[in-house]
């Protein structure tokens, strides 16, 4: 694959009120992931270490950058039965009422004909965030109850930062059943900034304010850092984990070659027809 | 746990037109028209679901499949209230006495309230009659009282400790008003998990027809979470992905042996194995693991050409075989010329049947000759 160099930053908070941080984040060039664990001490942060655990797996055997989506499904099915198997050995050991799922998102490099791009992943309410001319756009759609009425119409995106089931979700790793992610790909150019966030950080500030961090933080430890930051000043009511990834470049195929550069400089000169 | 003859005094209903489904937990009040829906919803009130879960089943096929209803629950000394539709509700709480319609909102009304001492629910057409009490079960219902209604109601309700609805000692009468519903104390009580122990089954003394249990699907066990995000209780194909391609038929192999070759003006060939997406900047959004397109970036120095333009995939059904073209809504449109034709302007979202031999052209002198594969 075509080489991209790119610099990230990552930072995670337990926030104000939980006691235990089931939040988990990878970074790896080239995948990236954030993970929001549910069902609390020795539950959700251990299938959010899982999802974590198998995907850093992922980013150091490689994987066949044509086929990404397949790469990223089998590792989420992998994830899903060992988080089942922990999940068995808990119940088998007395604690009945044992319950652990996760969010995940993945960004990662994946290559086409057309060169590199970024191919993403999501399963519930964590997300995906592009930053490009100074613009903030959400590229996953959240697998929640109200992103699911919100598209039948039956609420506006108004109503769902107080409706009583805005933090209910639909689709997650864990359940008894295998859910299917939502993939996305974007080509490398329309992205100059990737952010990957748990809801503790979109559930704390909002997109204008994520925005204008963004906007003012180049160095992308310092953006992930300040995005963290300014969710748990807001109130920190959940985990908070954000994940920066700054698209740098093209990584130089070919060395530098000296005959061709004077035959170049010479066809602008006129020298040569 | 609270056993039966302690509740046996706690409300009383008059006959009316309405479903009244009086549980553990939850108290739903139903319109005549949503009579279909009422057995599912007994079976989940009488298993003990609480506030959070049976708003998840009232709400499952869209607000808008349900013209009214009133819910309310009770846990310890917090009352949830949600009212839709031409339903009235009025309480006497810590915060004084609170009047509430369902129709003075678009959605719903929604109330947490502290200490409620009294409760007094009234649905569709006043009707006459006896108020009968009721501890749980499934009426056909006019009037809703709690305590039970009584022919001169004093002012002074007299029977203080009631036992849902009784205001706790440890509240103080000068709590925030909860009238304003402040944001905070809706934050809260939404929190608020449901206890798992519903105690033993209650005996149903209920005068109508016994609800008829039609689809036993059993309420999903409420889920340990971690005070915010859960995993929702919901029938996972309810909120499915729609599939691509045409409903009711089954759709393409992702990945075939090739249908068609595009040759671009650009001089790129590609061949269509699967759906290739083709604009300035093109990008491929909510697209399942096995399904994973190609996108084709051209040339665009007047922005003529949409970032995503335009699809082209091996079609299928009746186009099976071939390859389509779907313009994805572009600004400028596509034109596609094919053999023998006329030109044609595409429409948006409408898949067209290429022939070996035609030639799409995108604006900004960009081109797509179809070739065989």
């Amino acid at each position: 694959m075509r080489q991209v160099e790119l610099h990230h930053g990552a930072a995670t908070d337990v926030g104000l009120v939980r006691e235990v941080n089931e939040d988990a984040f990878l970074a790896s060039p080239p995948v990236f992931v954030v993970a929001d664990g549910m069902g609390g001490h020795d539950g959700g942060d251990v299938a959010s270490a899982i999802v974590v655990e198998e995907f850093a797996s992922l980013a150091d055997a490689g994987y066949d950058p044509r086929r990404g989506a397949e790469a990223v499904a089998t590792t989420l099915g992998e994830c899903q039965r060992r988080i089942a198997e922990y999940g068995e050995q808990q119940v088998s050991s007395g604690r009945h009422q044992w319950y652990a799922g996760t969010t995940v998102v993945v960004a990662l490099l994946v290559e086409d004909d057309s060169g590199p791009q970024w191919l993403l992943a999501n399963l519930g309410d964590s997300r995906i965030y592009r930053f490009a001319d100074d613009e903030l756009d959400q590229v996953s759609v959240d697998h929640s109850v109200v992103q699911e009425l919100i598209e039948a119409g039956t609420i506006t995106s108004d109503d769902a930062a107080t409706h009583p089931e805005r933090n209910v979700i639909t689709r997650a790793l864990g359940g008894p059943e295998m859910a299917q992610a939502d993939y996305f790909l974007l080509p490398l150019p329309s992205v100059e900034r990737l952010v990957l966030c748990s809801d503790g950080v979109s559930g704390m500030i909002d997109d204008d304010a994520m925005a204008a961090i963004l906007r003012d933080t180049d160095d992308p430890r310092d953006a992930a850092d300040r995005v963290v930051a300014a969710a748990v000043t807001a109130g920190g009511r959940d985990n908070a984990t954000a994940v920066v990834v700054d698209v740098v470049g093209l990584v130089a195929e070919h060395d530098y070659d000296s005959a061709r550069q004077m035959e170049s400089l010479e066809q602008k000169l006129g020298a040569l027809p | 746990m609270t056993s039966p003859h302690v509740r046996d005094s706690t409300r009383s209903y008059r006959p009316g037109g309405w479903f009244g489904i009086f549980g553990d937990h939850a108290t739903v009040l139903l319109p005549p028209s949503e009579k279909a829906r009422v057995a599912q919803l007994w079976e989940l009130v009488d298993d003990g679901a609480g506030f959070d879960e049976v708003l998840d089943a009232l709400i499952s096929s869209g607000l808008r499949e349900l013209p009214g209803f009133v819910l309310v629950s009770e846990l310890e000394t917090d009352t949830k209230v949600v009212i839709r539709g031409s339903a009235r509700a009025s309480f006497t709480a810590d915060s004084g006495p609170i009047e509430l319609e369902g129709s003075t909102a678009t959605t719903w009304v929604e109330r947490s309230l502290t200490g409620v001492t009294r409760m007094v629910i009234e649905v569709g057409d006043l009707t006459e009659g006896d108020d009968l009490p009721i501890t749980n079960g499934l009426v056909r219902v006019g009037r809703v009282d709690a305590p039970p209604y009584e022919p001169e109601p004093e002012p002074e309700p007299e029977p203080e400790p009631v036992v849902p609805f009784a205001a706790e000692p440890e509240h103080e009468p000068g709590e925030p008003d909860d009238q304003d519903q402040d944001p905070e104390d809706v934050e809260d009580t939404a929190a608020t998990p449901i206890p798992e122990d519903l105690g033993a089954p209650v005996p149903v003394p209920v005068p109508d027809p016994p609800p008829p249990p039609i689809s036993s699907a059993p309420a999903p066990p409420t889920t340990d979470h971690d005070g915010m995000t859960r995993a929702g209780s919901h029938d996972p194909d309810q909120f499915a992905p729609q599939q691509p391609g045409i409903p009711g038929q089954p759709p393409a192999p992702s990945i075939t042996r090739p249908v068609a070759r595009l040759v671009f003006s650009s001089g790129q060939t590609v061949e269509v194995d699967r759906a290739t997406l083709v604009g300035r900047a093109p990008e491929a959004r909510r697209f399942p693991s096995t399904e994973q397109p190609r996108l084709v970036t051209v040339p665009s120095p007047h922005h003529e050409i949409s970032s995503t333009h335009l699809e082209i995939r091996p079609g299928s059904g009746a186009d099976h075989g071939s390859a389509v073209v779907i313009d994805l809504g572009s600004t400028n449109g596509t034109v596609l010329v094919q053999p023998g034709l006329a030109p044609e302007d595409l429409q948006a979202g409408i898949a067209i049947q290429l022939i070996p031999g035609a030639i799409i052209d995108l604006g900004d002198g960009v081109t797509i000759q179809v070739m065989n594969p």
